[in-house]
């Protein structure tokens, strides 16, 4: 199971751990995905539906809510990544937050 | 949809029924979809439709009040026999057309001016509620009465909110 460059021409022998962060990746990618959905569709669209299409307030609210969301998000890291530099307990609570 | 966007740039599923060759054609068509979308939901689109819709609706109100309009020949400006048959008449609905295209153009004023106040509130407040048709009701009563005083300009101003929210319920 070493496809050291002899066959095929796919990666060499870094490919598990390839394979692994791209699958954690993709599970951080769906899970940042997901809660955005959720927290914004929370936050913007009241409970009393009129009709099927989004308002105009309602347009607005979610590329302004996205937009927060992912300002948030940066901000928050800086600031994680800053702290971990100082202690290095930074790396593993960022997933749970 | 319903799928978290975890594709590589470029190979994004298409919707059944077009084939990979017509990739690029399908977002070309898509991106200017969208562009038209976005132009309809647009306040300035919305602003023209209902200036549109309100001279639509001026013009034809003054059509149909014109046949019931009180008209007494003798009060025109004419020696009634000057002119011939097709004159008089041509007389008619030249004053037929002034009176539609002046109460269309102040419906449409007024169409104009609430929708667009309405959609500029919407737009800045990004919530969908009924404070955003009183608001704009209140701004357009008030900036069409701006030249008859303040007392005018607020009762006006309170009217035409208490009609848009009527209309809005």
């Amino acid at each position: 199971m070493s496809f050291l460059g002899r066959s095929g021409g796919s990666s060499t022998g870094v490919n598990p751990e390839r394979v692994e962060m791209a699958v954690q990746e993709l599970d951080m990618i769906t899970d940042v995905f997901n809660r955005l959905v959720s927290s914004c569709h929370a936050k913007c669209i009241s409970t009393r539906y009129a009709e099927g299409d989004l308002n105009k307030g309602e347009s607005v609210c979610i590329d302004r809510c996205v937009s927060k969301f992912f300002e948030v998000n940066k901000r928050v890291g800086e600031k994680l990544q800053s702290m971990g530099g100082n202690a290095p307990s930074g790396q593993s609570a960022f997933g749970s937050l | 949809p319903l799928v978290a966007p975890v594709f590589p740039a470029g190979k994004e599923p298409l919707p059944p029924g077009i084939s990979e060759e017509e990739r690029e054609n399908f977002l070309q068509a898509k991106k200017y979809q969208d562009y038209m979308t976005m132009g309809m939901e647009s306040c300035a689109a919305k602003t023209v439709i209902a200036g549109v819709g309100g001279f639509g609706i001026g013009a034809f109100f003054s059509l149909m009040s014109s046949s019931f309009a009180y008209e007494d020949p003798l009060l025109r400006g004419h020696p009634s026999g000057e002119l011939s048959r097709t004159q008089k008449a041509s007389e008619v609905f030249k004053e037929m057309g002034r009176g539609m295209w002046r109460s269309g153009k102040g419906f449409g004023k007024v169409g104009a001016l609430f929708a667009g106040i309405e959609c500029v509130i919407e737009s800045y407040r990004a919530k969908n509620d009924m404070v955003n048709p009183v608001a704009a009701g209140f701004v357009a009563g008030g900036v069409l009465a701006r030249n008859a005083g303040p007392k005018a300009v607020l009762g006006g101003g309170v009217a035409f909110a208490a009609f848009s929210a009527a209309i809005d319920l």
